[in-house]
């Protein structure tokens, strides 16, 4: 069991989950408990689950806040980032739960918050895009463009779920998509507030259960169009 | 042919809307003014789809000597835009208020102590 919220800073690791019971435990079992004077506080938003993704994460030692029904992606780290302010964390981590995320790269991207004193950290599938397939490849090019259309901010993996925030940065920001353009939503939220940022290479884990759970051709199409949507209100 | 077939489909998709309209309105999940307003809007449309012709007398009677179905269904179309655009708002509203609902009573679900 994990030390709950201590004394020392925290760095809170927010993973919102849809039906990861078969890759939870693994993923939360390889968070390091500390990254260097901070104790590790994994935070598990299951946004409606119909497995046991909500117990399994408890059991392995994680806070669970759970929606009674499915909002998306969005919506659920919204949810992550709100809880990460209740636990007053020092510094915010959102990773994927279903495992393309390496937990052993939490560490690096942490430290590169802290020695850089950046504001956010964005880990780049991108920067070294080995083992990306290629349409993936081209699929997040594409959703860079479109990102740097609708926020006027270009960066190297606009889509990227692993990022790392400082306490700052989090109380500055204001989120408020439900679906996938969060991570676009959270690009343009570091250029309206003129946050430091670094892109860090990261890799991508594609195992065939990651490939199945990731980003559908049609969930590119619902993302282009919820920006485009969004361009269109500010407008 | 085809206007035999449109004038199907009108009365079809009339009687699919009032059968709905009038089990929610005895459900009392519809409001007897929206039930009211769709009875009367299908009854239009019916109407118009077996006598296409009262649309260019309408016109006619309002002066329109120039305007053609064209421009009538034209501004048909502009309505029906601004109806779906005005559905897509009040959509979005609900839905973030749905989600706001939602975020607010996980946070408020004495998670801390469950841990």
């Amino acid at each position: 069991m994990r030390e709950r919220v201590s004394e020392v800073g925290t760095v809170v690791i927010v993973m919102p989950a849809l039906n990861e019971a078969a890759v939870i435990g693994t993923v939360l079992s390889k968070i390091p408990v500390r990254i260097d004077s901070y104790t590790t506080v994994p935070v598990v938003v299951d946004d409606g689950s119909t497995d046991a993704t909500g117990e399994i994460a408890r059991r392995c030692g994680a806070y669970v806040l759970r929606h009674v029904t499915n909002l998306g992606v969005g919506a659920a780290t919204i949810t992550g980032l709100k809880a990460a302010r209740q636990l007053d964390a020092d510094i915010i981590v959102t990773m994927d739960a279903d495992g393309q995320h390496d937990p052993a790269e939490i560490e690096p991207l942490v430290q590169c918050l802290i020695d850089g004193q950046f504001d956010v950290v964005i880990g780049s599938r991108l920067l070294s895009s080995n083992g990306m397939p290629p349409t993936r490849v081209m699929a997040n090019l594409l959703l860079n463009v479109v990102t740097f259309i609708v926020y006027r901010k270009i960066v190297s993996d606009s889509q990227s779920g692993f990022k790392v925030f400082s306490k700052a940065a989090l109380a500055s920001i204001d989120l408020n998509s439900s679906g996938y353009e969060i991570c676009s939503e959270i690009i343009g939220e570091i250029y309206r507030k003129n946050l430091r940022y670094k892109s860090v290479p990261i890799r991508a884990l594609y195992t065939k259960y990651s490939r199945a759970k990731g980003q559908h051709f049609l969930n590119g199409i619902n993302l282009i169009l919820g920006l485009f949507m969004r361009l269109m209100r500010r407008t | 042919m085809f206007v035999l077939i449109s004038q199907i489909f009108a009365m079809v998709l009339a009687v699919i809307v009032f059968a709905r309209s009038y089990v929610d309105f005895r459900s009392r999940t519809e409001s007897l003014q929206v039930f009211l307003f769709w009875t009367v809007t299908w009854a239009m449309i019916v109407v118009v789809a077996l006598f296409p012709s009262i649309i260019e007398y309408t016109i006619r009677f309002a002066g329109g000597e120039r305007a053609g179905l064209g421009t009538f269904f034209g501004m048909v179309i502009v309505f029906l835009f601004f109806i779906v655009y005005r559905m897509y708002v009040k959509i979005e509203q609900i839905e973030q208020k749905l989600t706001r609902t939602i975020q607010e009573f996980a946070l408020r679900d004495d998670w801390v102590n469950k841990h």
